[in-house]
């Protein structure tokens, strides 16, 4: 394949990348190309070896390795091009690309679209400012998990894991089945992170203690970690001096939270949103830059990873009709604003022309409530949290009825009736 | 270790202890550098904001002080050798922000005072240049005085460099290996280390955070130090263009700085408080960075807490507590012949050229003879650095070598080439590949790279990936092997 | 009578029930549930706890050092440990594709552990022949 005609440049082969790869291919791109910089196809995928992907993409309860598989043999057969354990170190704002291997050195290119699949990166320990010594021994626990279940190495046997994320109670379950003692699960919030299949299954199953409303306020041991002091925290997430404990182990998992990584986008001009941390788009997943287009974790972190391939589908979609000089119309923008308790809203903006799926995250865990969108959508739920993503599906002749440039996603506390 | 005999002992291998390294390697001598961690610059070193050619800080020079008179005589010095060894060095201008008039007449008098002891490089900016060479600042300053001699380096790669250029001129070096004791023989010192005994006519001591307990080992203790801990904000590359200059601002409350400063690698620095610690306890929290953010945002309005990538303290050693930072302890013993103390305090880095110089007087006044070595090359060649090269010479450097175009590290841009060099040159540690290369030094902090720099310094060193360790000594990473821990509950 | 407490993860409520089980084992009572799917799931997850076993396996003469496996069916949540410790000792040897049996019967019970990722033989390893020695 010439670099220089390539339709579709994708990257990252996680599940969001492959997906955008094999859907822009069906749509009609002749040439596309997917950037890895890991050794394989599947992006982080490889080290997720639990299961629990693809039940609605698939309809099956498939690992990560096995998810990743699927994609990986459409890729093969569809004949996309792979370009593995290469880092592609610039794109600009005309969609130049430079990328770099041990193969062919540095590589320069101008894909006539980009698809931005690069997911997230993990929040750590030099933004937490946790006080204490710097031993070896503190990792996140994306990073524990690969050495865990790809490198075969157990980093201590003495665990405390700080975030009740996924990852981290995925990890407590993993560790546990390997040997280890994971000593307690500290949580800041009153209520966990992840989903609740996640603290029964990993948690209740293996008696591992979670503690909410609790941090750690302390790293000790000068080489390797000896122990940490965890303590209670008040309502305004301040611990409380009374409530401290002290812990001994040998190794501490931050799963504290993942952020979108978007150097390359930033590079590109392409606008972020500082709610999501990723790119601002449009239903078509098409960022202010013309023909840079983006899905997955890296516009906003999803819960389930068969939303991620379907939100990668959409850019792939939108990347290959760029590519291929189909006319876009131009379409009316609605700006989509988060309103009570909305903590971020993707897309952005929408047309009122077309069926649209909106992904919100609520700031606060509430109870008995209705999600409002504007005054064309209303639904009451039970409870909305914000570790489950909310899922809107709007028609168009719903689109239709707003009369404004802009409509406002809300939670609205039911006000219950008292009798009498 | 079989009994080791030397002329001169360095005591510390930080950037003091470098820079005499590399100022004796000039001269015919046996010199031996001992450095008790597993690389150099460990301590004070590269806990700092890297800021040189502190002529700002003439401001408040007392040239009868030895302190001020060794950072004054170091700023001519420092570009050159920078230069010699290939280190980066960035003049980037220092601007004291003005806020009022009160101020205004503080720097005035402040000012003059510099200007009648030869000090002339400082000028004052008005509010429309200043708002032209720093667009991003907070409109509050009226003015601002500058001074165009600050510079940024990096401190440890700086101290590397010196070790490195010391040991290309015939200077022994050994790490891992701490002072234990020390007694005096007839004419000469026996030292006892961790991993042997040593025996040597001169020592210097410079080691840093604990100078006056090397001191006290031979009963030299005729001054007593003082740790003072302060706090250092990293800030994503990302903001690396707000600012141009190191920029300060008076601090609100005592026992605060207010610095904010771009890094030779892009990123900003920020400073903020400065207080009396328990040495030794480098930790730094959640609290002392949120009066950090309050501090620079003074500076610049629109930092976030969600900007800062990583945070450090680092020790200066402080001679005298009420003349604060403008005493230091670079002289012969009083009590024990050819024994130098050399510490510095703040700003170390900066004074360090001169110091070196001072030290060989000192050393030479003790008996030292100086004898110049025909051969001494004072370049010292850095190895490529990928993301710095320009597309040519990438090319080139890939073609020779295709580990250059592995990118291990990406947030930093690190080479599997670059740090498979690195190891050959010594690093032998994950912290010794990060200080070296950079790799993990970036946005992720080690998150991607950690398990892939960890396979290549074990496949490097012929080591087990369970022997590698964080920082040497005990603190190895990887603890067990896949299903060790549950055979051995069958 | 005892009590035993599940939470339910039919959805985001997460509801946190309490069984009463007489002495016999049979359930009398389900209380602190909010929907009819949700007691189903507690009743089953009382009954039969199961779930499905990932783990790791090592390997031999592969460059990977582990090989991700998994069991075809759920097994009993209270064999987890043992499951664990059966697999210690399985090494998995190239080649190997997604979906091939690693160890036929787990524990007894029928179920299989398959493989859930590729394995590649070691490209650094000399390749033992067919027709090497005899005919």
């Amino acid at each position: 394949m010439k670099y220089s005609e390539i339709d579709v440049a994708v990257i990252g082969s996680g599940p969001a990348g492959m997906a955008a790869a094999i859907k822009a291919k069906e749509e009609g791109a002749e040439h596309v190309l997917i950037f890895e910089r890991q050794e394989q196809l599947g992006g982080l995928l490889s080290q997720c070896i639990h299961n629990g992907f693809g039940l609605l993409y698939f309809g099956q309860d498939l690992t990560g390795p096995e998810y990743g598989h699927r994609f990986a043999e459409k890729v093969r057969d569809l004949r996309i091009e792979v370009m593995l354990e290469t880092m592609v170190t610039q794109i600009s704002a005309d969609r130049k690309l430079t990328a770099v291997n041990s193969h062919e050195g540095t590589i320069h290119m101008q894909p006539k679209s980009i698809v931005l699949a690069m997911g997230c990166r993990e929040r750590n320990r030099g933004q937490l400012s946790i006080p204490g010594t710097r031993p070896a021994g503190i990792f996140t626990a994306g990073t524990a998990q690969r050495l865990v279940n790809i490198e075969g190495f157990i980093p201590g046997k003495k665990v405390i894991i700080l975030g009740s994320g996924d990852i981290g109670m995925i990890m407590a379950r993993r560790l546990t089945l390997e040997g280890v003692e994971v000593k307690a699960v500290v949580e800041i919030l009153p209520y966990v992170g992840g989903l609740i299949r996640n603290e029964v299954q990993c948690l209740h199953d293996f008696h591992i203690p979670l503690l909410l409303e609790h941090t750690v306020t302390q790293i000790h041991g000068e080489q390797r970690v000896e122990a940490v002091t965890i303590a209670k925290v008040d309502k305004n997430k301040m611990p409380i001096d009374d409530y401290k404990q002290h812990i001994e182990c040998d190794t501490l998992l931050l799963s504290v939270g993942l952020i979108p990584e978007n150097e390359l986008s930033r590079m590109a001009g392409v606008a972020l949103d500082p709610l999501t941390g990723g790119p601002v788009v449009d239903q078509r997943r098409e960022t202010n830059v013309s023909g840079i287009f983006a899905g997955g974790n890296v516009v906003h972190v999803h819960d389930l990873v068969d939303e991620v391939s379907w939100e990668a589908e959409i850019a792939g979609t939108s990347a290959a009709r760029f590519a291929g000089k189909e006319e876009m119309e131009k379409e009316k923008k609605i700006i989509l604003k988060p309103g009570r308790n909305i903590r971020c809203i993707v897309p952005q903006t929408i047309s009122p022309q077309h069926d649209v799926t909106l992904y919100a995250r609520v700031k606060d865990m509430e109870e008995n409530i209705t999600l409002k969108v504007g005054d064309i959508f209303s639904k009451s739920l039970r409870v909305v949290k914000p570790s489950e993503m909310l899922k809107i599906d709007l028609t168009y002749s719903q689109l239709g009825q707003l009369k404004d440039d802009a409509v406002e996603l809300s939670i609205e506390s039911v006000k219950r009736r008292q009798n009498g | 270790m079989e009994q080791v005999e030397t002329e001169v002992l360095i005591i510390g291998g930080g950037v003091l202890g470098a820079a005499v390294a590399r100022e004796l390697s000039r001269y015919n001598a046996d010199v031996t550098l001992v450095e008790k961690e597993a690389d150099f610059g460990w301590g004070s070193t590269k806990a700092n904001m890297c800021i040189v050619c502190q002529g700002g800080d003439a401001l408040e020079f007392r040239p009868e002080y030895l302190r001020s008179r060794l950072v004054w005589e170091s700023i001519p010095l420092m570009e050159p050798l920078c230069q010699e060894l290939n280190v980066p060095f960035k003049r980037v201008g220092e601007l004291a922000l003005i806020r009022n008039n009160e101020e205004l007449i503080k720097f005035h008098k402040l000012k003059s005072r510099a200007e009648k002891i030869g000090i002339n490089s400082h000028k004052f900016i008005d509010q429309g240049t200043l708002r032209h060479m720093e667009p991003n600042i907070t409109r509050e300053a009226i003015a601002a005085l500058y001074d165009p001699n600050i510079a940024i380096v990096d401190p440890v790669r700086l101290t590397i460099a010196l070790i490195e250029n010391a040991v290309q001129n015939g200077v022994k070096v050994m790490r891992e290996t701490e002072v234990l004791g020390i007694s005096q023989e007839a004419n000469q010192f026996k030292v006892e280390t961790n991993r042997g005994s040593m025996k040597c006519r001169f020592i210097v001591n410079a080691a840093g955070t604990s100078v006056d307990k090397i001191a006290r080992l031979v009963n030299s203790d005729d001054f007593v130090l003082y740790p003072i801990r302060g706090y250092v904000g990293i800030l994503d590359k990302n903001l690396g263009d707000l600012i141009k200059h190191e920029i300060h601002m008076r601090p609100d409350a005592p026992g605060q700085m207010n610095i904010l400063t771009p890094s030779v690698h892009g990123n900003l620095f920020f400073g903020t408080t400065m207080q009396p610690a328990r040495r030794g306890n480098c930790s730094t929290t959640g609290r002392i960075a949120e009066i950090g953010f309050q501090n620079v945002r003074k500076i610049v309005p629109d930092l976030s807490e969600k900007d800062m990538i990583h945070s450090f303290a680092g020790f200066l050693m402080f001679r005298n507590w009420e003349l604060g930072w403008h005493e230091c302890v670079v002289q012969d013993s009083r009590r024990i012949p050819r024994l130098i103390n050399v510490c510095i305090g703040y700003p170390g880095v900066s004074a360090a050229p001169a110091t070196a110089r001072e030290v060989l007087d000192l050393l030479r006044k003790e008996g030292f003879t100086l004898e110049e070595k025909p051969h001494f090359n004072p370049i010292r060649k850095s190895s490529p650095i990928f993301r710095e090269l320009s597309e040519r010479e990438q090319k080139e450097l890939f073609a020779r070598n295709s580990r250059y175009g592995h990118v291990v590290c990406r947030c930093e841009t690190v080479t599997e080439g670059e740090i498979v060099e690195t190891i050959s040159q010594g690093a032998n540690t994950m912290d010794g590949v990060k200080f070296r290369t950079r790799a993990g030094m970036g946005r992720c902090q080690g998150g991607f790279c950690t398990p892939r720099v960890v396979k290549i310094l074990a496949r490097e060193l012929g080591q087990p990936e369970g022997k590698i360790t964080k920082k040497g000594r005990e603190s190895r990473l990887l603890l067990y092997r896949s299903k060790e821990l549950i055979e051995a509950k069958i | 009578m005892v009590e035993e407490k599940i939470v339910c993860i039919g959805c985001p409520l997460g509801c946190r029930t309490t069984l009463r089980i007489s002495d016999r084992g049979e359930v009398i009572k389900v209380l602190g549930y909010k929907c009819n799917q949700g007691r189903q799931y507690i009743l089953e997850e009382y009954r039969n706890p199961v779930r499905i076993f990932t783990t790791t396996v090592l390997t031999e003469k592969s460059s990977r050092s582990l090989l991700p496996v998994r069991t075809n069916r759920p097994i009993l949540k209270s064999r987890l440990r043992e499951a664990t410790l059966t697999l210690v000792g399985v090494k998995a040897k190239p080649p190997v594709k997604v979906g091939r049996v690693i160890l036929p019967d787990l524990l007894n019970s029928g179920v299989e552990v398959v493989a859930t990722d590729d394995l590649f033989p070691d490209p650094t390893l000399p390749i033992k022949g067919e027709g090497e020695g005899g005919g």
